[in-house]
């Protein structure tokens, strides 16, 4: 009955009435994110391929100086994850390394178990801040203690391939210019939960994928605080992070601004435990989404405006982030009163036609990143192939509904300024100074 | 009335009191059963406390245990020799009231000597006994004070005169004291002491965790809130100020806007840079560096008469030693020894065919070993109670005048023969102490052969006047 109703109704479309009742999907989710990125990818994969040697030769200049790369962890209450990121790193396939662990404030064990990974020397130094300063204080602690040519920051809950440290380094030795490259985080404990497989999925065709769109677009505007690969000069030209939430994202337009390159490294895998349920991803994705308003609308508008530094290039990252995520976020609400008011009577029927039309792009989307990324894929992340069709309601409507939430809260009321993610007293001068 | 005996050992004290007064060479020919105290002349400090050693080494529970009062001179005296006395009489109050005054009140020492059996006759031998006696007798706590004249930097005055080697022996005979329960001890503090000399003089100092080198400095780490930069406050340093080398503010108020994290330290040496450095010390006295860990900790104790004490420092040590010795070596008291051996002396003269020997052992430093061994010395000696008995033929009959001193009469045993058995009772004594306790044992014998000419109290003595401590 449903469906001789869709086909009936389907029969009835012509190319005015499919933009009307479809235009969010045709005008711009499979323009921008379907289209663009198979696009970008096609052309993205035979580049590499043709690069092969280049590659080779960046991995022989890379070897041939040997830098000192000096990965930190910041992070509180970490302890357990430690004994795991210490020993993936210590099957690095690049060892010129020093694991500098920065502890902020724990009340675990983590000081504990830290010391005795020290002692074993599966820590070059661990340093515990008894006073809990943040993320960002935790990273220029860490920081400013460091040695390496090359800065790798990963989260604690993190384990990288074996492959990783070396990989990320290579855009350095690609390209002149490069100043940061963001290396490709997939999730760890997929198989965990329902919420994990979701975000597996997620992971692949919006980070790994986007992310790879991005780099090649020019426009690539967040190396992830889990696993991201900086020039340590330009760190300390920066003097290091500003205050978060959202510090991995203000570090890469800073470093943006300066006239560097970032870039995305696909190969450089590491794997990061997300949130386990729904209502842990909701607290995450509120703190991140609210960092868009609060990064790029407030602290770095001037990216937007002419000056004497103005960059198209930053202004596109900005304003197609801006666009995209937040003025574009509206459309939905827009999309759904025009149906409300308009056709009310076949709601039902364009929504399960959005559904289908959103299950192929992101069959399609995944695909994409399969090509991309088959070299690294897992065993268990082909089973998350099943799990797809529940993709369009959660990015559709969970992720969505999250978004709208968070950037209403961070316009109107400030609601980062207020996150327990920062000290108290941080959070205090941070909205009064509205860093 | 007793009175004090004056021991003079300078000429410059002007003593014009009627008190006896000798040199401390006439300690031992002295009569003191009518002497309240030594009146012990400090005039010359390292004489006078010549003499208070000499005094408390004495054997003789008269002499050791009598009460030790100074008649001070100028100088001021250290602590532990100050407080090795029972009193003190500065030169100014000394009259016969003061004299008076000081027996009384030291009369109960005097009462309590005046307890024991022979006590100008009968010796005390053992250390540790010897230090039950004098706690016991001076009825007071046993406090320890510091003191860098010894190497363990604990002195306990009282008993410091006891002991003429500067080692260890102090808190081992005092733990062995404590073990048997015949002492009672109460916290007085904690110390670490050179694992390889006890020496108690330690340099203790924060190295570097990677070279170990000692020049490391430390730094606080400063973290400012408006800006999220954190490093040493040396970067943050601008005359008198905290100027942030990133957002170029001045930090205001600790806690407000900026706070102190925590604290680095940086070698020197090697540019290491850790949060905890290694601690290391180093010995004063062999110059040798351990890490604290392989220190010996140790914790200092008061010390305080048990009612077990009390009864052993008066009747004797009836230590576990004799019951062990009576019960696995089934030996026969002195008396009955002397018996037997006067029969066997007889025998051998009236039927003249057969010879008979007497053995005299004696193991050197034994008393020390035991007290090295606190608990455990109850093993020990039923090790060496197995090895007498397997060695010796059960027809020996064997008595001991102490832990390490044994008579044996080895019947129908020519004097060769007897040697042979001593040599395997000293092989077999030195490979157990030897292997296990790293003490080789300095076994001292006489053999004589039986006969009726032979007088035993006589041999016995001569025996113990050379060998035995």
């Amino acid at each position: 009955m449903l469906i001789e109703e869709i086909l009936i109704f389907l029969s009835q479309l012509d190319a005015m009435k499919i933009l009307l009742y479809f235009w969010p999907f045709f005008l711009l989710d499979m323009t921008r994110y379907l289209l663009l990125d198979f696009l970008v990818i096609i052309l993205y994969i035979p580049k590499r391929y043709l690069q092969r040697h280049q590659y080779n030769n960046a991995r022989k200049r890379l070897y041939k100086e040997r830098p000192l790369v000096s990965i930190l962890v910041p992070g509180k209450n970490e302890g357990k994850h430690i004994t795991a990121l210490a020993h993936s790193l210590s099957h690095q396939s690049y060892k010129n390394f020093e694991l500098i662990i920065v502890d902020d404030g724990s009340d675990d064990q983590t000081p504990i178990i830290c010391k005795a990974l020290e002692k074993k020397g599966l820590i070059d130094l661990f340093i515990r801040n008894d006073v809990r300063g943040g993320k960002a204080s935790a990273a220029n602690t860490a920081l400013n203690f460091s040695k390496g040519k090359y800065i790798v920051h990963i989260d604690a809950d993190s384990h990288m391939a074996a492959d990783s440290i070396e990989k990320i380094l290579l855009p350095f030795y690609m390209e002149e210019n490069v100043g940061a490259v963001g290396g490709d985080v997939r999730v760890a404990n997929s198989e965990e939960s329902f919420a994990t497989r979701l975000q597996a999925i997620e992971y692949m065709k919006s980070l790994s994928t986007g992310r790879t769109v991005s780099s090649e677009l020019g426009i690539l505007r967040i190396i992830a605080g889990a696993h991201g690969a900086f020039r340590r000069d330009i760190l300390l030209r920066l003097h290091g992070w500003d205050v978060g939430p959202g510090l991995d994202g203000d570090i890469t337009l800073k470093i943006r601004k300066l006239g560097f390159r970032v870039v995305h490294e696909p190969m450089a895998v590491c794997y990061t435990h997300v949130p386990d349920s729904f209502k842990k991803l909701a607290k995450q994705r509120f703190r991140w989404d609210r960092s868009i308003v609060r990064f790029r609308l407030r602290k770095h508008k001037d990216i937007l405006l002419p000056s004497k530094s103005f960059s198209l290039s930053n202004f596109i990252t900005s304003a197609e982030n801006i666009f995209f995520n937040i003025i574009l976020d509206i459309k939905w609400w827009l999309y759904i009163t025009q149906l409300i008011i308009f056709s009310p009577e076949v709601m039902l029927i364009i929504f399960i036609i959005n559904y289908v039309l959103y299950l192929i792009a992101n069959i399609l989307q995944f695909l994409i990143a399969f090509a991309l990324l088959h070299s690294t894929f897992l065993r268990k992340d082909y089973i998350l192939f099943l799990f797809i069709p529940l993709i369009p309601i959660y990015t559709g409507l969970y992720l969505r509904l999250v978004r709208t939430y968070a950037y209403l809260m961070e316009i109107f009321h400030g609601a980062s300024y207020r996150d327990k993610w920062n000290p108290w007293k941080v959070s205090k001068i941070a909205e009064k100074e509205r860093l | 009335m007793k009175q004090p005996c004056f021991i003079s050992t300078t000429s410059l004290t002007d003593v014009t009191l009627n008190i006896p007064g000798i040199s401390d060479d006439a300690i031992d020919t002295f009569d003191n059963s009518q002497t309240s105290f030594w009146l012990v002349d400090m005039n010359d400090p390292t004489s006078g406390w010549n003499t208070v050693c000499k005094l408390r080494s004495n054997p003789y529970p008269a002499v050791y245990l009598r009460p030790i009062v100074y008649l001070m001179g100028a100088d001021l005296l250290p602590e532990e020799i100050y407080h090795a006395a029972n009193g003190h009489i500065k030169p100014e109050n000394m009259n016969q009231r003061t004299l008076d005054s000081w027996a009384s009140k030291l009369e109960p020492i005097n009462l309590w000597i005046e307890k024991l059996e022979q006590p100008n006759t009968a010796k005390d031998t053992n250390i540790a006994f010897r230090v039950l006696r004098l706690i016991a007798c001076s009825d007071r706590e046993v406090s320890p004070t510091t003191s860098t004249r010894v190497n363990s930097g604990f002195v306990y005055p009282l008993l410091d005169p006891l002991f003429s080697k500067e080692d260890n022996s102090t808190f081992e005979t005092l733990n062995f004291l404590l073990e048997q329960k015949l002492i009672n001890s109460s916290f007085v503090s904690k110390a670490h002491f050179c694992g390889h000399c006890e020496s108690a003089f330690l340099n203790f100092k924060e190295t570097c965790t990677q070279c170990n080198s000692e020049d490391i400095v430390s730094d606080e780490i400063v973290h400012h809130f408006k800006c999220a930069y954190t490093g040493k406050i040396s970067d943050f340093r601008n005359n008198d100020e905290l100027t942030c080398p990133k957002c170029e503010r001045t930090l205001q108020h600790i806690g407000v806007d900026y706070d102190k994290p925590s604290i680095i330290f940086s070698c020197n040496h090697c540019t290491h840079t850790f949060q905890e450095p290694e601690i290391q010390a180093t010995c004063f006295s062999c110059s040798r560096t351990s890490s604290p860990e392989n220190l010996t900790h140790r914790i200092i104790y008061s010390y305080s008469m048990s009612a077990i004490g009390k009864n052993a420092a008066i009747y004797g040590l009836d230590t576990l030693f004799t019951r062990i010795m009576e019960s696995k070596l089934r030996l026969t008291p002195m008396p009955v020894f002397k018996e037997f051996y006067a029969i066997e002396a007889s025998r051998i003269q009236r039927y003249k065919v057969s010879t008979s020997s007497l053995t005299l052992i004696h193991i050197a430093n034994m008393s020390s070993v035991y007290i090295r061994m606190a608990h455990r010395a109850k093993e020990l000696f039923e090790e060496l109670s197995v090895i007498f008995r397997t060695t010796l033929r059960t027809c020996d009959v064997m008595t001991a005048l102490n832990e390490s001193t044994f008579f044996v009469i080895m019947t129908e045993t020519a004097p060769q023969h007897a040697e042979r058995a001593i040599e395997r009772l000293n092989e077999r004594i030195t490979a157990l102490l030897g292997n296990n306790l790293d003490f080789i044992p300095e076994i001292q014998s006489e053999i004589f052969k039986i006969d009726e000419n032979i007088e035993l109290d006589d041999t016995l003595e001569a025996f113990q006047e050379k060998h035995v401590d």
